[in-house]
């Protein structure tokens, strides 16, 4: 018995020279909701691409439940795309019955699984209407339930909540803790919503630039990067930032300090006992500051501190 | 349900609920047809005389009853160098003795439009049928392409006429439809006047031998849009690629096509689901057309038969015309491309198969007593010729069976290439 259902040996994807992926090695466990964030154009689409066979790896090579992903079975996994990927002219179940019968799925467990999936995700009053007419958020159920139809052992989940609203989301983070709980399902998330992340994962991978930054379960991140808490401070003047930077990145007592929506965000151990040797310090060099404030650590924080402020494309 | 069965459900739901796109589908032919029907419906019969070379092998035989030597041959050039048009003074042959040798090189260099061989046992076959005054096939006239080899009598009471000429040029079309019209109008005048000879009328053989045809009834009829039509089809069904081309694209642009290829949904599948609905819509299609046609002023020849045979002959060239759609579909990039990319192919392919104007012969060599043209490397080039045997000429599945042959064969080719080309392109995981 296999505790990773998916192992990711060295894989490196080049595109003309260009390394999208480079030398990752991940491995999921089975029945776990694995939330892999990274910013846009960090390697996560192309990663999942080839994790589920849709994309040749350049080297290295991906086992799923100890085979070669060229061999395994299709039906192992099912894939919701950040897209919207439906076929307009084709109502909601005949949509399922579609995808069920490309699985092959037997007449009599497809036709109750796709009323199940209807009913689990709100979308039964709409089994017989078009896709062109449902609304963003139906669609977007729509898209997972067809990722679901063949009851696949994964579950890749790309943004899911992408343009839901906050009722919507509530239903979705709902269907995916069940899909773990209820169903021992392995759900991979990619998600931009830091929230979500770490509501939902059981572990979480941080890459950027092709290559695996962190891994491991929300509490630990948020525990190891910035030790604890974060202060969060406005300056009176945003042009002095620069030089507050400079003095509290020579204090030793903190960890780390970077700029942020024109705010400082300062990460220490104990930030409350730190607060009046930072004041000072900025006292010293008469800088005022106008607000501060003390809040525990984020996942945002985590993810920031680890792939930084710089706008991506 | 079998996978392949479920995407032809899927494509034909989608393509009857995208009513704007099936409109257009269906429409766009039609608007054609229909231009082509107004432009050219009313012209060809305008008094226009046709070139006409015979080569007369009829040695002619002696009557029995006035021991007279007559030679029907002679007799039947003159009535068709004599012949004019219904209700007009205009010849509608222009009639040039020559030998066959001659001949071949007349019709190849388009100096004629169609050429009757006349053979060497007419006379004595026409003689038997009125010394026996029995109404039978005593003669029979046959049409054949250019490619068709003459075929020789085999008894004394039958005879037959050769028409040969460019089955693909209009003015052989309009030429051979008149031919068989008079001839078979000649024939029925010398069984009619044995019958009056027996029953004791005063007119005699020879009198009835000189009888000139003046106008032969019918021939107004004949127009440039009845050779046109078939080639609206033919252009209808290949239209089809760019259609299909730009489904398969669109399949590919937003991302369902992704979808199907996670599952384990094969190129097959994919592909041969797809050629059911698309397969239908081209006989449907011809249907229209066809009604459409008729409805303007095509003169329809066959039955019902005929029907059913253009629908299966449309629907090996639809067959085709997926084919060619996939192979589009694989390099297109998105649907503007392959809508363009198709219109790009499928109006020059249209042109070289003949739908609209008559094409330069460039013989590549013979098979199976057939001049092979490199045109003949082309589906569609072989479904315009089957429509036209069918719908211009009333020809039935022997007639056609030589092209459906043509048809399969390429079609099953380009499919071929056309499988793994999409497949390759677009169906196997990227590298």
């Amino acid at each position: 018995m296999n505790d990773y259902i998916i192992d990711a040996q060295e894989i490196t994807k080049e595109y003309d020279g260009f390394k999208a992926v480079d030398g990752l090695n991940l491995q999921i466990k089975k029945g776990e909701v694995f939330g892999f964030l990274g910013p846009n154009g960090a390697g996560k689409t192309t990663s999942i691409s080839m994790m589920v066979g849709l994309l040749k790896p350049t080297s290295g090579q991906i086992l799923i439940d100890g085979v070669k992903i060229e061999k395994i079975d299709k039906g192992m996994i099912g894939i919701c795309p950040q897209e919207l990927v439906l076929w307009e002219h084709l109502t909601s179940l005949e949509s399922l019955k579609l995808m069920g019968d490309m699985y092959d799925v037997p007449g009599d467990v497809l036709k109750e699984r796709a009323h199940k999936l209807l009913e689990d995700l709100f979308l039964d009053e709409k089994a017989n209407t078009l896709v062109i007419n449902l609304s963003g958020g139906m669609k977007r159920r729509l898209n997972l339930a067809l990722a679901l139809i063949h009851s696949p052992e994964i579950v890749v989940l790309d943004e899911p909540s992408e343009g839901l609203d906050p009722q919507s989301r509530r239903v979705l983070w709902n269907f995916i803790n069940s899909l773990r709980d209820d169903e021992g399902k392995t759900v991979i998330l990619t998600t931009h919503l830091m929230d979500e992340a770490d509501k939902l994962s059981d572990r979480i991978a941080i890459i950027d630039h092709g290559k695996l930054l962190r891994l491991d379960t929300p509490e630990n991140l948020k525990k190891d990067i910035g030790e604890g808490d974060v202060v969060e401070i406005l300056l009176s003047n945003s042009e002095e930032n620069n030089d507050a930077l400079n003095i509290l990145k020579e204090m030793e007592e903190i960890e780390s300090v970077i700029e942020i929506n024109n705010k400082l965000d300062v990460r220490a151990l104990n930030a409350v006992s730190k607060l009046p040797s930072i004041m000072k310090n900025l006292e010293e060099e008469k800088i005022s500051i106008e607000d501060l404030s003390v809040r525990q650590n984020t996942l945002e924080d985590v993810f920031i501190e680890l792939t930084g402020t710089g706008l991506r494309e | 349900m079998i996978k392949f069965l479920s995407i032809a459900i899927k494509d034909s739901k989608e393509l009857l609920r995208d009513r704007k796109g099936l409109f257009l589908i269906l429409g766009f032919p039609l608007f054609f047809m229909l231009i082509f029907g107004f432009a050219f419906g009313g012209m060809g019969q305008e008094n226009e005389t046709h070139n006409l070379a015979i080569v007369n092998y009829d040695q002619g035989a002696v009557f029995p009853t006035t021991n007279a030597k007559i030679n029907f041959g002679n007799n039947l050039t003159t009535v068709l160098k004599d012949t004019k048009y219904e209700d007009s003074e205009t010849h509608i042959f222009n009639v040039t003795k020559t030998t066959e040798n001659n001949a071949n090189n007349i019709i190849k260099n388009s100096n004629a439009d169609a050429l009757l061989i006349i053979p060497k046992n007419f006379s004595q076959a026409m003689v038997n049928l009125l010394s026996s005054n029995i109404n039978q096939n005593a003669l029979s006239s046959s049409s054949s392409s250019a490619s068709s080899g003459p075929t020789s009598s085999n008894s004394n009471v039958t005879a037959k006429l050769i028409i040969r000429g460019d089955s693909s040029s209009v003015s052989f079309g309009v030429s051979q439809a008149i031919l068989v019209g008079i001839i078979g109008n000649y024939q029925d005048q010398v069984v009619n006047n044995v019958k009056k000879s027996v029953s004791g009328s005063s007119s005699s053989q020879i009198e009835y031998i000189k009888t000139d045809v003046e106008s032969a009834s019918g021939t107004s009829s004949f127009t440039t849009f009845d050779f046109l039509a078939p080639g609206m089809m033919v252009f209808a069904i290949l239209l089809l690629a760019t259609t299909v081309a730009s489904g398969l694209t669109r399949e590919v642009e937003s991302g369902t096509l992704k979808r199907l290829k996670l599952s384990k949904m094969r190129s097959f599948d994919l592909l041969f689901g797809g050629l059911i609905p698309w397969s239908l819509i081209a006989a449907l299609q011809i249907l229209i057309l066809l009604g459409v046609a008729i409805a303007i002023g095509f003169h329809w020849q066959g039955g019902t038969n005929s029907i059913i045979l253009a629908m299966i002959v449309a629907i090996i060239g639809g067959v085709a015309s997926v084919a060619l759609g996939m192979i589009i579909a694989s390099f297109a990039q998105n649907d503007r491309q392959a809508t363009n990319l198709g219109t790009l192919v499928t109006v020059p392919v249209s042109f070289l198969s003949g739908a609209f104007f008559q094409l330069p012969q460039v013989v590549m060599g013979n098979f199976m007593g057939n001049t092979v043209e490199i045109y003949d490397l082309l589906p569609w080039r072989h479904t315009l010729l089957a429509l036209r045997r069918i719908l211009i000429y009333g020809g039935n599945w022997n007639d056609i069976s030589y092209q459906v042959a043509w048809m399969v064969v390429l079609t099953v080719i380009l499919f071929s290439i056309g499988v793994v080309l999409f497949s390759k392109m677009r169906l196997q995981a990227e590298k």
